[in-house]
């Protein structure tokens, strides 16, 4: 594949993005929370966002990126939470569903597994912070090598989680991909 | 069994302690048994790399 970086990255997604707490973190720490900025809007409830506050505040006060906070009272309905608990989800996660019931075309981003695997149930789009990091190639935000380098300091940078064997495919799928 | 040792925050300690109170289960001990048994079970290693694979796949060929 050929990286053409200044024709993919110029027009914005139209896509909005509904984020739980961890891939906000995830891509503060590798200084790559930029790349959210080209959604349409970045959307956070309250408690993600307090979430966020407590364990990394800063990643709210980035320059060029705006966050849209839904404060209101988001009341999950009852099969909702029955859901959340059979997927021992925790208050964040829940609220975070139950934005995503109220707008189904929105993409939902989390680096949690069971979250991910009741919003897959649910029949929402899902993605967490190695798709964000590898789709901004394609979008033309970063290069394929700035990319490679930046999967690779994950888990030296970052609190994600991943099995060392798994990023290392991963890295040699990308290099392999733009012939690096 | 292995036992291990470790700190929670009081406020879920002391939700664990109600149910204990209120019969649901015999004691502390088999409530953070169950939580563990759940988390494991919703996040089994070949289901999380499905979904980084899924990813990156995404990543690649997305089309938004």
């Amino acid at each position: 594949m050929t990286w053409n970086g200044a024709s993919a990255g110029m027009i914005k997604s139209t896509t909005k993005v509904i984020c739980d707490a961890g891939p906000i973190i995830h891509l503060d720490e590798l200084s790559c929370l930029d790349l959210l900025s080209d959604f349409q809007e970045i959307i956070l409830s309250g408690k993600v966002s307090e979430e966020i506050k407590r364990y990394r505040p800063s990643a709210l006060k980035r320059e060029g990126l705006s966050f849209t906070t839904l404060t209101q009272n988001i009341s999950p309905d009852e099969l909702l939470l029955t859901i959340c608990r059979i997927f021992a989800l925790d208050a964040g996660e829940t609220e975070v569903l139950a934005l995503m019931q109220q707008n189904p075309q929105a993409m939902f981003l989390t680096d949690d597994a069971s979250a991910r695997l009741a919003a897959y149930q649910m029949g929402f789009r899902v993605h967490g912070s190695i798709g964000i990091l590898i789709r901004s190639i394609r979008r033309g935000h970063r290069d394929p090598e700035e990319t490679v380098r930046i999967l690779a300091e994950i888990p030296l940078k970052s609190t994600l989680h991943i099995k060392p064997a798994l990023l290392k495919e991963i890295i040699i799928k990308v290099k392999t991909e733009f012939n690096l | 069994m292995r036992t291990i040792s470790t700190e929670v925050p009081e406020q879920l300690y002391k939700k664990a302690e109600a149910l204990v109170k209120e019969g649901w289960f015999r004691d502390e001990k088999d409530i953070f048994y169950e939580a563990i048994r759940r988390f494991l079970d919703s996040h089994q290693s070949e289901l999380m790399e499905k979904f980084v694979r899924d990813d990156v796949e995404w990543g690649l060929r997305g089309n938004d």
